[in-house]
């Protein structure tokens, strides 16, 4: 089994965000999703899933209700507002140009090496 | 959602946060046993992913982010628990704290209502402005001057006239002087005011002089002459003997725009001329007349005008009019006047020279009452740090089980604001009967000016006093739960109390209170003693008449339309009738009270010599009668007094003061030698009159402070210069006030219409002099005292902690044979160290606070000597008690207990 690696620090919000994105989730299907996509290389930690769903909603990013699932089984589905979009395309279009930016530093000193 | 809607529905938040968290556990655990996994494993598993359910409540709950008012009302419940565990040390400290803050809500009140309280009943009063010219004293514009600037300006919505006059009202049985106000008709639409009851003044009620005789009633007079008789409007009542029909009443609260004077009834200015009936320069239409500057005006700023923008525009317009119609020189006192034009907002009461001394007062009131706060705050700071000692243990368990620092500073500091809330609250009370005293110092005004004051609490004070008390907890409970956070939680738990670490640091601030708090009585006590001094000096100054065994009874014969024949026969008739009466020495009439609340002056010049107008002297302008010197009590230094010859036919004859005898004549080298020069007085049509007497100075004036020089005096015949408002003098055998019922049934024998005025002691009306110093001594005095007492309470505590801590090494000492003596010489001298450096500390305080008194001080300067050693050795004694008490205390100590007891 391949180590998994820790979330970088804010990058939580940012998944979770994506994730709830794609359509109404509940919180342990958000968590299956991370797990599932990340291909198990990203260790969500349970534990901080819901304090993070809930400060996404005290911020007003996300908005929750309770509805029935597909078993019958009342449950809290999020969904992203309208602000928590906005947040999202601009912290995913950071994210990006960081990743660029750090991949690009990488391939230099790979290249300086060779 | 905002923060409170999830407070409220934190309940519902809980549960639905349980059933979130159960339905993850079950997913996740349903999942793990499709895996394969045992549903006892899969369970443990599931839980074990997800992390403690209390942790994980926990941080959401941290989300949420309404967390610190959770933490909040957790606090106040174990701050509710705190104080009801210890019902004594609640009361003390509550008791302290609403003396402070009570003394803070009382004052305020009194400043709220004398300051910044906006006029009642009236729409939007922050857009009212009062319209002042110069400094403020009473009215300041013409009627002109009001129709140019109400017509010229474009910075208010409409500009209102008032003035306003003692008038006459009813007959035969129920005759009375009350307070009226002539007003331009769109006076009550400028304040927005519709009536409770009929109308107010129509347009054509404000055109043409004296053909509307229409009043409009204040609510409270309504009510209390008319017993609320809702038929009256449409009837008719008598004014200054003259039918007016009633029109209206105003809404319950609205006294007028000047409070605390209170207004009874307003008529239209156009019936000015017609309700005066007035001698001399003031015949005149006093509408068209531009030098008759005896009205205000109130106006509303239009919407988005600024005060300021509004003065720059109507200054402008003013000065205008000052240039095109120059006063004449002879009416202006300085030519240096300032005659700007100021807009004021109407708060409190507005009557220029009032106001200052109210400002002046409020001041001395706030710095006295916050010095007891503190004080209060002081010895509740030091209650607070002995608690803390006794619950070092708790801190410690506290933080010893993860509690942060700040958390635990949170949880004391609301203790302490509860406990300053509980004490407000019992201030309000304490308030309310601190404000029923205070009126009673209200001044003394004659009617009809009544000093009405609403002291009822609203809104502000309640927001006051409540924002007081969390601030106050706040002050006095940060150094104790600073200290008390801080413990070492090693000895704390192991119990060991007296540790030696922390008790020299927390008795050092201990000190450092009760020196503060000696300091700050010492000074409060310094100026109550000075007020004490300045009143002692105020009765024992030689005003130049002697007010004792006077009665003083006034009349306004014009408000009953006496003419000038009348007048003079009826003021003859009375003092002839009441000299018959038994128990009278003298009687005699006079245009003025001394020290009473009319004054006027007038300029004299000398025949002898000439004068440039700017020198020109001005004289308090007194008509007397005959044996009015005898009467009143100043002594004549040379010549004789008026006679019943001195008559309107007889050559002009005068009296003049030492002091303008000096001033007119500088050259001469004793004032008697003014006798038989001639000098001329008046403003316009100038009266040559023989000076025939010289009389010792008198403090007559009360505008002028009383500590002054005597204020230049020229008596006249009354015969010579009639005035149809005057005043009986009566001096008695025995106490005046047993003649009142003889003279009112002497009036009413010659005239049973005639309202006799302010039929009391003379001395009563010179109380109004020294008013400011009685009311500063009595309640910077029982304030003082009230600092004192507390400070008192905050040596003897601090020095029966010390002695209790120190309980064993007393013992000890009386073991290895000390005396009594030495043991109490011991106690003492700690005692006695803190309150000489306290001492020092209020005396240099002192100083430098009393200068800021030395306006209300006279005959005392501010840095008295006697009241500073007085005051010094007072404070020490008290302090000396207070350490006395437990040192003896101490001695009763039985050795054996003493070595025993840790």
């Amino acid at each position: 089994m391949k180590p998994k690696s820790d979330l970088p620090q804010g990058t939580l919000d940012l998944l979770i965000l994506k994730v709830v994105a794609l359509g109404p989730i509940h919180g342990y299907a958000v968590a299956q999703r991370l797990e599932q996509v990340s291909r198990g290389v990203v260790q969500v930690p349970q534990g901080s899933l819901y304090p993070a769903l809930h400060r996404l909603e005290n911020r007003g990013l996300l908005k929750a209700d309770w509805k029935l699932t597909e078993t019958g089984r009342e449950a809290k589905f999020y969904r992203v507002t309208r602000k928590g979009q906005a947040q999202l395309e601009t912290e995913a279009a950071g994210w990006q140009r960081l990743t660029q930016a750090v991949s690009l530093i990488l391939k230099m000193s790979e290249g300086g090496a060779g | 959602m905002k923060w409170w809607h999830r407070l409220f529905r934190r309940r519902q938040h809980e549960e639905q946060l349980e059933k979130e968290l159960r339905h993850h556990l079950d997913l996740h655990t349903s999942d793990l046993i499709d895996q394969g996994c045992s549903p006892e494993e899969a369970r443990r598993r599931a839980h074990l992913a997800l992390g403690g359910p209390e942790q994980v409540k926990e941080m959401c709950r941290d989300a949420r982010g309404t967390r610190w008012v959770e933490e909040l009302l957790q606090d106040l419940r174990i701050g509710v628990r705190m104080l009801r565990k210890n019902p004594s040390f609640t009361l003390v400290v509550a008791a302290t704290l609403a003396l402070g803050i009570g003394a803070n809500t009382a004052i305020f009140g009194l400043v709220d209502a004398l300051l910044l309280r906006p006029l009642p009943i009236v729409k939007a009063p922050s857009q009212l402005v009062l319209l002042v010219r110069g400094d403020g004293r009473g009215s300041t514009l013409s009627y002109p001057d009001f129709k140019d600037l109400r017509e010229r300006n474009e910075v208010l919505s409409d500009l209102a006239l008032f003035t306003q006059a003692p008038i006459s009202f009813g007959n035969n049985v129920r005759s009375e002087v009350v307070l009226g106000a002539m007003v331009s008709g769109n006076y009550f639409d400028v304040l927005g005011i519709k009536p409770s009851l009929g109308r107010t003044f129509l347009p054509e009620e404000d055109r043409t002089p004296g053909t509307h005789p229409v009043v409009v009633l204040n609510h409270s007079f309504w009510q209390s002459r008319f017993n609320s008789d809702r038929t009256l409007v449409g009837q008719t009542i008598v004014l200054n003997n003259q039918r007016f029909t009633v029109i209206g009443i105003v809404p319950a609260g609205f006294d007028g725009e000047s409070p605390p004077m209170k207004v009874s009834l307003w008529i239209p200015v156009m019936m000015t001329s017609a309700m005066r009936w007035e001698p001399g320069e003031a015949r005149q239409d006093p509408l068209s007349n531009r030098q008759n500057e005896n009205f205000g005006a109130i106006g509303r700023l239009k919407q988005d005008v600024s005060i300021v923008q509004a003065q720059t525009a109507l200054e402008t317009i003013n000065r205008q009019l000052e240039e095109a119609n120059p006063p004449p020189t002879e009416r202006r006192i300085n030519p240096n006047d300032d005659r700007s034009l100021r807009l004021l907002s109407p708060q409190g009461m507005m009557i220029g020279p009032l106001r200052e001394m109210a400002v002046t007062s409020s001041r001395l009131a706030g710095a006295t009452v916050l010095t007891v706060l503190l004080i209060a705050c002081a010895n509740v700071a030091n209650l607070l740090m002995v608690r803390a000692i006794r619950r070092r243990k708790e801190v410690a368990v506290r933080l010893a089980l993860g509690a942060t620092r700040g958390r635990l500073i949170r949880q004391l500091l609301t203790e302490s604001v509860l406990l300053a809330l509980v004490g407000a609250t019992a201030g309000l009370f304490l308030a309310y009967w601190i404000n029923q005293l205070l009126m009673a110092f209200k001044p003394p005004f004659p009617p009809p000016f009544t000093f009405a004051l609403d002291l009822s609490f609203d809104i502000r004070t309640f927001a006051f006093t409540y924002l007081l008390a969390i601030a106050t907890g706040v002050i006095f409970g940060l150094v104790p739960a600073l200290q008390a956070s801080r413990p070492d939680v090693l000895p704390a738990l192991k119990d060991e109390s007296n540790a030696e670490g922390p008790r020299v640091r927390w008795l050092n601030l201990r000190n450092a209170l009760v020196v503060t708090q000696v300091a700050l009585s010492l000074a409060l006590l310094i100026s109550t003693g000075l007020f004490l001094r300045t009143l002692r000096y105020a009765q024992q100054i030689d005003l130049g008449f002697k007010p004792d065994h006077v009665l003083q009874v006034s009349f306004n014969l014009r408000l009953q339309r006496y003419n000038e024949a009348q007048g003079r026969e009826f003021y003859q008739r009375i003092v002839e009738r009441i000299e018959r009466l038994p128990g009278v020495q003298t009687a005699s009439v006079t245009n003025l009270l001394p020290l009473g609340f009319i004054w006027q002056s007038t300029p004299v010049v000398p025949e002898d010599r000439e004068v440039p107008p700017n020198e020109r002297v001005f004289a308090g302008s007194v008509s007397v009668g005959s044996q009015y010197f005898e009467t009143i009590g100043t002594p004549l230094l040379r010549g004789r007094g008026f006679t019943v010859q001195d008559t309107i036919k007889s050559p002009q004859v005068a009296i003049v003061s030492e002091k303008l005898a000096r001033h007119l004549w500088p050259k001469i080298k004793e004032p008697g030698e003014a006798l038989g020069k001639r000098l001329r007085v008046g403003r316009s049509d100038l009266v040559s009159c023989e000076v025939i007497g010289v009389a010792k100075d008198a403090r007559n004036n009360i505008f002028n402070r009383i500590d002054k020089e005597p204020e230049p005096t020229i008596y006249r015949p009354f015969a010579q210069n009639y005035s149809a408002l005057a005043s009986l003098i009566v001096r008695t055998d025995g106490d005046p006030r047993g003649l009142s019922s003889a003279v009112r049934r002497e009036v009413a024998a010659l005239d049973e219409n005639l309202p006799p005025q302010n039929l009391q002691p003379l001395s009563e009306t010179v109380s109004l002099a020294s008013w400011s110093a009685r009311t500063g001594a009595a309640v910077l005095g029982v304030f003082g005292l009230l600092g004192l007492v507390l400070a008192a309470i905050g040596i003897y505590g601090v020095m029966s902690y010390s002695v209790s801590r120190r309980t064993r090494e007393i013992g000890l000492r009386m073991a290895l044979g000390a005396e009594t003596r030495d043991v109490i010489k011991l106690i003492l001298k700690q005692g006695l160290g803190l309150t000489l450096i306290g001492t020092i500390i209020g005396v240099m305080l002192a100083v430098a606070v009393t200068r800021l008194l030395t306006s209300l001080l006279y005959g005392v300067t501010a840095t008295d000597p006697a009241t500073f050693a007085g005051v010094v050795l007072f404070v020490i004694g008290v302090a000396v008690l207070a350490c006395y008490l437990p040192a003896r205390r101490a001695t009763k100590v039985d050795p054996m207990v003493a070595l025993r007891c840790e």
